[in-house]
């Protein structure tokens, strides 16, 4: 039990850090070292999302940098395509909604770079700025994006119901690529590779703590990825060790033992990919908002397997240690772009950090399957088993020579 | 009363027609010997009977209720429990949460603390309290057999179906699952043994089913079935070492 203490004092002391981090630190390189680590929240999203789902439930998905397309996307597009205005167009696609006019901008692609070509733009110039109109709150395109992120994977997990292991991964890393593909080439509405631009997640800044944030400041965003992490992650602690967590883990261990014993397997893989797939679009469609513009490019599969690396080297069979992996690394990522010169020989570290990163990957699989992060906290957790067991056995044994 | 009715079952596998007009019934807590050579369909019967696979035509019932078109967990919850030829633990979760498995998944206890003591009711009768939250991977081959009968108690089946539970078992832990199918027969649950070894069967069973390619070939008590002329043919007739002893010259009493 005291072990467990330690190790939850360790959590809170962790989180702490990261809650008053933004208002301690005053180095010049403050808005670099706040946007590296919203990535860093942003990555152990992803990290832990997919060791509930790979290392918990044994579903091996690489689908899961498609389901934050999804929800950046979604988000995207609805804020791109929607707006509300107190007249009608005449133009657009509308309908009205009480005193205000739901307005349907119509896709023109990329074509659209002088921005006045859509049917919106051209009714703002023909009121000439005696009409406002209303851009889509940013909190409900992110609720869409989530809520659509939730459909995808309740459709991939019904499809994926009879495949496993090597036959599951292929199955949504195909996924993920017709995803990309189809968003590159739908160019009148996605806007292919030119990619689409998303409004500021604080559009017109917020006021936090009796100090007011400009849209472009680096602390909102911060605190409101760091929130969804932690969100994240409470619910899947405390879902890893509920009924759910417990089925799950069968589930990975012996799908048809497990249905022997009454669990209703496929039920727990579908929720398993529902509920990860929400978290990665979730996470997508706050960062798309933060980084402000979305690309197809963001869903390749080198995203997925860095996704993949940071979780299997944090421990893919511990949500926290996932996340923990996945901060780190990507923070030490970030700082070894630093190219250095060692004599007349200059390390270009922005191409060699992926080699380092390549070799830690590899030693950890080698070396500590469950990664390094996790054995420390199974430390805390498990430590005392092994023990127990043996002054259990000593126990018995002694009963049975008093009973002889 | 457990009941359970297995009508004209035919399962072919492409061109094999692994069982052919199966039909049986069990009343009560019977405690039935199914064995038969290699390849005669007693896995597949298993199977059928637990949900796993479908047959081609026939119908199975388990208390009136039709099971043979229910899913593996639909089945475990109408009553019917199953153990694998090869064990089949869940290896990275803990001897305890192995049992917690079958108990949550049909609900069948009030609390936390009325599992906690179910289970470790169940670890003292199978001698593995001491081996409670090891990692079921960490247990010896024998030990993982016993677990795998632990969850099926967690189960509260009303029927079982223990499937070679002796097989690569040493003697002392033979003890432990001679007493848990008695107590288990004894609480009230029907058991189905499959088993190659004639003694323990003969020991056990008070009713022999002989499957032979796929027929069932016999269906009585174990003195009878023994002299039954089929039974003899399908067991000299067929060599295979794996089979044990014919019936014919298994010892008519157990060894001590």
């Amino acid at each position: 039990m005291t072990r467990e203490r330690i190790l939850q004092a360790a959590g809170l002391i962790l989180v702490g850090f990261f809650a008053i981090f933004p208002f301690v630190y005053t180095a010049n390189d403050y808005p670099f070292v706040m946007h590296v680590l919203t990535a860093c929240f942003f990555y152990a999203v992803l990290a832990s999302s997919w060791s509930m789902l790979a290392g918990y439930a044994g579903q091996f998905s690489f689908g899961h940098m498609g389901f934050t397309g999804i929800g950046a996307y979604t988000t995207a597009l609805f804020c791109h395509y929607f707006y509300l205005s107190p007249v009608p167009t005449e133009l657009c696609t509308e309908f009205q909604f009480g005193d205000q006019y739901l307005v349907v901008v119509d896709a023109i692609g990329v074509t659209s770079s002088t921005l006045t070509q859509d049917c919106l733009r051209q009714a703002m110039t023909i009121w000439n700025g005696s009409v406002e109109i209303t851009p889509m709150p940013v909190w409900l395109g992110i609720t869409l994006g989530t809520l659509m992120g939730g459909l995808f994977g309740l459709l991939i997990g019904l499809l994926v119901l009879p495949l496993r292991a090597a036959y599951l991964a292929l199955f949504t890393l195909g996924f993920s690529e017709i995803l990309r593909a189809a968003i590159s080439a739908e160019i009148a509405i996605t806007r292919g590779q030119a990619g689409i631009e998303l409004p500021y997640l604080f559009d017109a800044g917020i006021t936090l703590f009796g100090h007011h944030f400009d849209k472009t400041d680096k602390l909102p965003p911060y605190f409101v990825m760091l929130f969804l992490l932690l969100a994240c992650l409470a619910i899947m602690v405390w879902l890893a060790k509920s009924k759910f967590g417990l089925f799950v883990r069968a589930l990975r261990e012996d799908q048809d033992a497990a249905a022997a014993l009454g669990v209703n397997t496929t039920r727990y893989k579908i929720l398993v990919f529902v509920l990860t797939s929400m978290m990665a679009a979730a996470a997508g469609a706050v960062m798309a908002h933060y980084i402000r513009i979305i690309t197809p490019n963001n869903l390749m599969i080198l995203q997925m397997s860095l996704v993949v690396a940071m979780a299997v080297i944090g421990g893919v069979e511990s949500v926290v240690a996932a996340a923990i992996g996945a901060i780190a690394i990507n923070f030490v990522l970030e700082l070894l772009r630093n190219s250095f010169e060692i004599g007349p020989i200059e390390v270009d570290m922005t191409i060699w950090r992926l080699v380092v990163f390549g070799v830690l990957l590899m030693i950890t699989l080698r070396f500590f399957r469950n990664g390094l992060i996790a054995p420390a906290i199974n430390y805390f957790l498990r430590g005392h088993v092994a023990a127990e067991t043996v002054a259990k056995r000593t126990a018995a044994m002694g009963d049975a020579e008093a009973e002889t | 009363m457990t009941n359970l009715v297995v009508h004209d079952l035919n399962k072919r596998f492409g061109g094999l027609h692994v069982l052919k007009d199966v039909n049986f019934e069990i009343d009560g807590p019977e405690l039935i010997g199914l064995i038969g050579p290699n390849g005669a369909g007693k896995t597949t019967m298993t199977n059928i009977l637990d949900g796993a696979i479908k047959p081609n035509s026939g119908t199975v019932y388990l208390n009136g209720q039709r099971i043979d078109q229910l899913q593996p967990y639909e089945v475990a919850r109408a009553g019917l429990g199953r153990t694998f030829q090869v064990t089949r633990s869940f290896r990275r979760m803990t001897v305890l949460e192995n049992l917690y498995v079958p108990s949550l998944a049909l609900d069948n206890v009030a609390n936390k603390a009325e599992l906690e003591e179910k289970s470790i009711e169940v670890l003292e009768f199978l001698t593995m309290d001491h081996l409670r939250n090891e990692f079921a991977q960490a247990l010896s081959g024998g030990q993982q057999k016993l677990l795998e009968l632990g969850r099926l108690l967690m189960l509260n089946a009303e029927v079982i179906i223990l499937d070679e539970p002796f097989a690569g078992v040493h003697p002392r832990l033979m003890d432990i699952i001679y007493k848990y199918i008695d107590r288990v027969n004894k609480d009230g649950t029907a058991i189905i043994l499959i088993s190659h070894q004639m003694d323990s069967i003969f020991t056990l069973c008070r009713r022999l089913l002989v499957l032979n390619n796929g027929d069932l070939i016999a269906d009585g008590l174990p003195d009878d079935v023994k002299r039954d002329p089929d039974v003899i043919e399908a067991y000299l007739g067929v060599e295979d070492e794996d089979d044990g002893p014919p019936p014919a010259r298994a010892p008519d009493q157990p060894e001590a």
